[in-house]
């Protein structure tokens, strides 16, 4: 069965066509590569390719579809989509506006102060929220003019990575 | 003799400092607050205190609570490693107080170099150069305005309390003096509870040089040369090493007679170090003394050949330096890089959480100054630097390839870092060249941030792997066979048959 794969921006169509132990075939958009793949250690994997060593790791993102891979030279954001992504990126067309909408903190900390009230009006470039960690406070500012609808944190909370903290209109 | 030290502090630097006391044979004693519990400085330790709760105000910096754990302990000495309580004359008061030994300077070297107005006074004094700027306070706009007429723009307004690159504003044109004025003062208020500020001449592209001091209390001073500590971001050092590319032994013997001088001015004892602005035409200037162990000290350490810490209790302990400045000398080339949990990408962005997988490098010529193990969860309380890379190389060529070397086998996974930021900055030009200041990072900024070069090939090694860790977790939690249950085979025969018979 072929898989997407996303990295990046790159689409690419992944089949699995043979895997005995650490020797796999493998078809990624029509190249078939006859490697040998073992985790050496946790979230690192080390490929043989052609007589070529590679090294990968692998950081495990929000969902277990999603990872965050480093190979030697750059460092990508790498989705596996099957059925049931692809069922719930159909159903999330047009979500873009609610992300607009939504105050998420990128990182885990705690929240520092929040200038605003619900039902505020704020201005574009407004600070909204300051979340503290590992001593650097980060602002987070309205993007346009909006409304503050609900504010899910209160200060000294401890938040974490991808939380929802604030939600705007 | 002190025979047992409590450190107080956290992170890499409490290891490092328990390093040295078990070399000595002297018992280390580790505080912690409740997010550290599983640090390894409490694991290193032999003996390990709750000192509160997770934010340092209530834990590292909490003197009450740490004078306890000393007392408990029966710690005839605190260590204060760097940052937290190490520049605080009021905890070195209390220490002296309380009978207990504070591996450090007197309190009086601290207040005079810890208030920036006072330190200029002392320095200029002592014959030490410093920027040209003002001995006192500005209080009005007015009499700014005649300090700006008579040293010229562009200029610095600092904060007198401010330090480590806080409390700091650049004037360049005239009508932003007011307006940066009142703001300084502001913000100095609101950061240091002082409102005093002053100004300086700001020094177009300057090197960051700093000098490590050794002073007992027989009043011998040396100094172990120079750190270059230009390469910075967000005003905060990222790459240290000596010998500085810039020096010249001429240059450096007067730099070092002055440091040594300036230490003398506060009649310093302990460790220190005497921080100076440099030009590109090699003008030095005075710009503050740092009353405690440095960050960047391993460089030092490895070139010179002395253990700081080591010394630091030495000095503690009354003894005079086994050493004059004669008989030291730098031997090779040494560079450390620091890596911290951070996102270069998005402005650096702390990057804390759960460490997955971590190797270090090893190897011949190179020291690895951490904290963090696999498991281990870095805390949202502290400092983002997880560990401290160190090279040392015959030459400087020797001593960056070898960092490079190093950063390619440090592999951690679980938090973003610096480490490929640092590669990069390994194969910059200015840098190889050892032509840089501290506009490097802003000057270099396209090509540190350019992605290098990931062909297809490579791309699909990043793929291959992913989608093979993706099977294998999809292959692990297959519903597992129902081997445990086939005794309800018989049940649902006889339901069936129930079912049947009605």
């Amino acid at each position: 069965m072929a898989y997407e794969v996303n990295l990046e921006h790159r689409s690419a169509k992944v089949e699995l066509l043979n895997r005995a132990g650490n020797k796999v075939l493998l078809d990624i958009d029509g190249h078939k590569y006859d490697v040998d793949i073992a985790m050496v250690e946790k979230g690192v994997y080390s490929i043989i390719y052609n007589g070529h060593s590679y090294n990968v790791e692998l950081i495990e993102g929000d969902s277990s579809k999603k990872y965050i891979v480093n190979t030697f030279a750059k460092t990508f954001n790498v989705e596996i989509v099957d059925a049931e992504s692809k069922y719930i990126s159909s159903r999330s067309q047009g979500m873009e506006a609610e992300e607009e909408n939504s105050v998420v903190s990128p990182m885990p900390g705690k929240v520092v102060r929040i200038p605003v009230s619900v039902g505020d009006a704020v201005t574009a470039g407004q600070t909204l929220i300051v979340v503290e960690a590992m001593k650097m406070q980060s602002e987070f500012k309205a993007s346009h003019d909006k409304k503050v609808l609900e504010i899910l944190v209160k200060e000294g909370d401890t938040v974490n990575a991808h939380q929802l903290m604030m939600k705007l209109e | 003799m002190i025979k047992k030290v409590l450190v107080a502090n956290r992170g890499e630097i409490a290891v490092r400092v328990m390093r040295s006391c078990r070399e000595m044979g002297i018992r280390s004693v580790a505080v912690f607050s409740d997010a550290d519990r599983n640090s390894m400085h409490v694991r290193y330790a032999d003996e390990a205190y709750n000192i509160g709760p997770a934010p340092s105000r209530e834990s590292y910096l909490n003197i009450e609570a740490i004078i306890q754990a000393a007392k408990i302990s029966g710690a005839d000495a605190i260590h204060p490693g760097y940052g937290f309580l190490s520049e605080n004359a009021a905890f070195a008061t209390r220490c002296q107080d309380e009978g207990i030994i504070f591996v450090g300077p007197d309190p009086y070297a601290i207040t005079t170099m810890g208030d920036k107005i006072i330190a200029r006074q002392t320095m200029i004094a002592a014959g030490v150069p410093v920027v040209p700027g003002t001995t006192e306070k500005i209080n009005d706009e007015e009499k700014a305005l005649e300090i700006v007429k008579e040293i010229g723009l562009p200029i610095m307004i600092k904060a007198s309390a401010g330090g480590g690159g806080k409390g700091m504003r650049l004037v360049k044109h005239i009508d932003e003096l007011g307006s940066s004025f009142r703001r300084a003062k502001s913000e100095a208020m609101n950061a240091f509870g002082n409102d005093a500020v002053y100004i300086e001449k700001y020094i177009q592209s300057p090197h960051h040089i700093e000098f490590q001091i050794l002073a007992d209390s027989h009043g011998n001073v040396v100094h172990l040369f120079e750190r270059e500590c230009s390469i910075q971001r967000r005003h905060q050092k990222v790459i240290e090493e000596t010998p500085s590319p810039l020096m010249n032994p001429e240059l450096r013997r007067e730099m070092g007679e002055t440091a040594v001088q300036a230490a003398r001015a506060v009649n310093y004892k302990g460790a220190g170090t005497i921080e100076f602005i440099v030009s590109d035409d090699l003008e030095y200037y005075f710009l503050e003394m740092n009353t405690r162990l440095q960050v960047e000290h391993p460089v030092t350490e490895r070139v010179v050949g002395v253990d700081l810490v080591k010394e630091q209790i030495n000095i503690a302990n009354g003894n005079p330096l086994p050493f004059r400045q004669e008989d030291l000398r730098q031997s090779g080339h040494s560079i450390q890089c620091r890596i911290y949990a951070e996102d270069p990408d998005n402005n650096f962005m702390p990057n804390p959480g759960l460490i997955s997988h971590i190797t270090e490098p090893h190897g011949l010529g190179l020291r690895c100054d951490g904290y963090v193990y696999e498991g281990y969860e870095i805390p949202i309380y502290y400092d983002p630097m997880i560990t401290k890379l160190i090279s040392w190389g015959e030459t400087r060529t020797e001593a960056i390839a070898r960092m490079k070397r190093a950063l390619y086998e440090y592999k951690i996974t679980g938090v973003k870092t610096n480490i490929k930021f640092l590669e990069k900055i390994m194969d910059t030009k200015d840098f190889k060249d050892g032509k840089y200041n501290t506009h490097f990072i802003e000057k270099n900024e396209e090509a540190l941030h350019a992605s290098r070069l990931c062909g297809t090939e490579c791309e699909d090694m990043a793929i291959m792997a992913a989608f093979i860790d993706f099977l294998t977790k999809m292959e692990r939690i297959q519903p597992p066979k129902y081997t445990d249950e086939l005794g309800s085979n018989w049940k649902d025969f006889g339901r069936k048959r129930n079912v049947l018979r009605l």
